[in-house]
């Protein structure tokens, strides 16, 4: 009975996919009517130039930015349980920014394949992760610290970034945007699959890890005192998120907010309970990244907002609620 | 059990616990009490591994604490502590079932074994129908209950107690000391309850350890032996009467309230003092309602500060002066009108030296004087302050330990017999 109720987000969120694929492919700057969309996926389309549009372009964009936001939503629901704070989010604690100034740095020193350029993004989250937490850990309890040092180390990527974008030959201003606001038109739909490989095996790793994150959210002592072993445990908690973000950030540049408001809702909804968050985060945030991107290519079509402002304009307004929030609360 | 071998403990140089040998045996409940910040937390923490002795060592079964194993340690003890911020809205049952953890090897799934533990611990701590409650909307004491009930789901020996009964109600305080002494009696579960309450522990423990303040085990045994108000005195400070429950024959400790002291007009007691030494004095005889004068003190003077704020008259000299003729006067017109004279354990100097004279005269007038810790160490005069003092001490004045005993004597009224 309680397996049942405790499952109910599975066929919600599912649907909820599935209603944001189509809009994705829906939507955009050649308008398409309902039929003609079905039809072409279907395998009948109206006209070669509709199935090379929605099959050829929308189509692995949209999964593309479902991969995205899955990773995101779920190493978000990861790090607000680990940090046992629930203004984390990857982007927020710098760890997207240091995955960026990771994946930047590869690409200058020209490799881009795409193995290796999550994993050079995976070197910078890491880096960016432990020298957050190792500023905060001086002052545990604190929140705050937290995120003040996080938005520190992710405005430290960033300038560092920029550096290293402005000494390359490329057009600098345009692939600054491209990472530092987030954008999922650039990458070759070629390298889909190993995105999907990346970001299934380390979600498959975090959601083993379940059990784990519980115990975290009751506090590092209490966990040990449940019998976990705490040191280790958030080693691989913070490899496997941050494995997560890099993928993200690796393919999509820095898409804010993502990893904050999608677990917020699903733990409103479902409750906290990995077992059920971190799929449930997942899904959430593939179909709202998918439902973001679609709005970014709308709202001033033909010309395309970054994904990322699309996100931000949507998440800031709910963290500054939350941090609202929590101050009335103390 | 649990052995604990000569065990010290230090905050950063501090030293918070010092030399603790303690065998905790199989299927006892063991007390541990002391006054605040005595070390009780720091010694569960020891106990459980998760801090490393630095001096001694914690054996289970012959096995060390510190490199037992999380998982291993919460098989053998879980902890109930005193309470927790809850910032996450899990459900009661699952938030139960977290105790399981140790016992889980799978990565989703529960055993049927779980989820009897689960609804075992939820029914025993009578939170069975809180199961979907998130633990964010409850009580303090509900939270409690639901702490007790998830280390019980832990279905371990030992239990490890941290002041876990503090927040909750009589009945459910009550409900849970009867609750482990069944566990106890049934299972022969082994309980160490570290505890600010002092007649539970008694009702309930088979011993108790007593640590004082400084972190150094005071007695150990059963509560009538380890409740004597010699003992409790020593730990806390205070006076108590120790008499037996009628009902359950356990030791219970009844304070002595030193306000009451007093039987009918409060007595007007003049102190001599300076430099903070008569801080204690002032603080005590001010409690307990003594109508108190003070002096002569220079203003500034860190007695003259105590004085002021509790408002008591004082002979006050300007800072870093020698007593003026004047406010030795001031002083002298103070004793004549005092009941008593308390000489608080000061450093005497030329400064303060015509102080002792008019306890001499107070004396002569058999007016009680009361030396407390009088010490040839503490006079920079070359030897005429304590050749007063002992000239004091040979006309009649008492010479007292401390504090306390300066109340318990006075308690007495020592001028009325004095009159006689």
């Amino acid at each position: 009975m309680t397996r049942r109720q405790s499952l109910s987000w599975l066929p919600i969120l599912v649907t909820a996919l599935f209603a944001a694929l189509l809009l994705s492919l829906w939507a955009g700057s050649l308008s398409l009517s309902l039929t003609e969309l079905f039809a072409t996926l279907c395998g009948h389309p109206t006209s070669p130039t509709h199935a090379a549009i929605v099959l050829k372009i929308r189509l692995p964009r949209a999964l593309l930015a479902a991969l995205v936001g899955a990773a995101l939503g779920a190493s978000g629901g990861a790090f607000q349980a680990v940090l046992r704070n629930p203004l984390a989010d990857p982007y927020i604690l710098g760890v997207s920014g240091g995955a960026a100034l990771g994946a930047v740095a590869a690409l200058t020193l020209g490799c881009s394949s795409p193995l290796l350029l999550p994993a050079a993004a995976f070197v910078g989250a890491c880096g960016a992760l432990f020298l957050v937490y190792w500023v905060a850990q001086a002052h545990r309890g604190s929140p705050h610290t937290l995120i003040l040092s996080g938005v520190m180390v992710g405005s430290l990527a960033s300038a560092l970034l920029l550096f290293l974008l402005w000494m390359s030959p490329a057009d600098p201003v345009r692939t600054a945007v491209f990472w530092l606001a987030g954008n999922l038109n650039m990458v070759d739909p070629d390298w889909l699959p190993w995105a999907a490989l990346w970001i299934g095996c380390a979600f498959v790793g975090l959601w083993r890890q379940s059990r784990a994150l519980d115990l975290f959210t009751q506090g590092e002592e209490v966990a040990a005192d449940l019998g976990l072993n705490v040191g280790a445990s958030r080693l691989l908690l913070f490899a496997t998120a941050g494995a997560l973000t890099a993928a993200a950030v690796a393919m999509a540049g820095l898409v804010g907010f993502v990893g904050l408001t999608v677990p917020h809702v699903v733990r409103m909804i479902w409750g906290p309970s990995h077992r059920h968050l971190l799929p449930a985060s997942a899904l959430l945030g593939a179909a709202f990244l998918m439902a973001a991107d679609a709005l970014s290519r709308t709202l001033l079509a033909p010309a395309e907002i970054p994904v990322g402002v699309v996100t931000a304009l949507l998440g800031a307004p709910f963290f500054l609620y939350l941090l609202r929030k929590r101050e009335g609360g103390q | 059990m649990i052995a604990v071998e000569n065990l010290h403990f230090a905050y950063d140089n501090e030293p918070v616990l010092r030399g603790i040998d303690l065998e905790v045996k199989r299927g006892e409940i063991l007390a541990i009490l002391g006054p605040n910040g005595c070390g009780k937390s720091t010694l569960l923490r020891l106990l459980r591994g998760v801090l490393t002795p630095a001096e001694g060592r914690v054996l289970w079964q012959g096995r060390d604490a510190v490199r037992l194993g999380r998982k291993a340690m919460a098989r053998l003890a879980a902890v109930v502590p005193q309470s927790m911020q809850a910032p996450f809205p899990y459900p009661v049952r699952e938030m139960v079932a977290m105790g399981r953890y140790a016992h889980q090897s799978g990565f989703l799934g529960s055993t049927s074994a779980d989820r009897k533990a689960v609804e075992k611990a939820l029914a025993v701590t009578d939170i069975l129908h809180l199961g979907k409650r998130p633990v964010t909307d409850l009580s303090g004491g509900e939270l409690q209950r639901v702490l007790l009930a998830r280390a019980l789901a832990q279905e371990t020996p030992v239990l490890l107690l941290d002041e876990a009964t503090s927040h909750l109600d009589l009945d459910h305080r009550l409900e849970i000391a009867e609750l482990l002494v069944r566990l106890n009696r049934e299972q022969g579960t082994t309980v160490v309850q570290v505890s600010h309450d002092l007649d539970l522990a008694a009702e309930t423990s088979h011993r108790i350890l007593l640590l004082a303040a400084d972190g150094t085990p005071t007695a150990l045994g059963s509560p009538t032996e380890v409740f004597t108000p010699s003992n409790l005195r020593q730990v806390f400070r205070v006076e108590v009467k120790v008499e037996s429950n009628p009902y359950t024959g356990a030791p219970r400790a009844y304070p002595v309230r030193r306000g009451n002291a007093w039987q009918q007009k409060p007595p007007r007691i003049h102190l001599f003092c300076g430099g903070g030494s008569g801080g204690e004095l002032l603080r005590r005889l001010h409690l307990a309602g003594g109508e108190i004068t003070v002096g002569p003190l220079n203003r500034g003077d860190y007695d003259q500060v105590l004085a002021s704020v509790f408002e008591l008259e004082t002979a006050l000299e300007e800072p870093f002066c020698p007593i003026s003729a004047a406010t030795l006067q001031t002083a002298r017109g103070l004793c004549r009108q005092a009941e008593a004279l308390v000489v608080a354990p000061t450093v005497w100097g030329p400064g303060n030296l015509a102080s002792l004279e008019l306890a001499r005269e107070a004396l002569s007038r058999r007016i009680p004087v009361l030396l407390v810790d009088p010490s040839a160490e503490r006079d920079y005069t070359g030897g005429r302050a304590w050749e007063m003092l002992q000239a004091i001490h040979a006309a009649g004045g008492r010479v007292v330990p401390d504090t306390e005993a300066v109340l318990d004597l006075l308690k007495d009224k020592p001028w009325e017999s004095n009159d006689r």
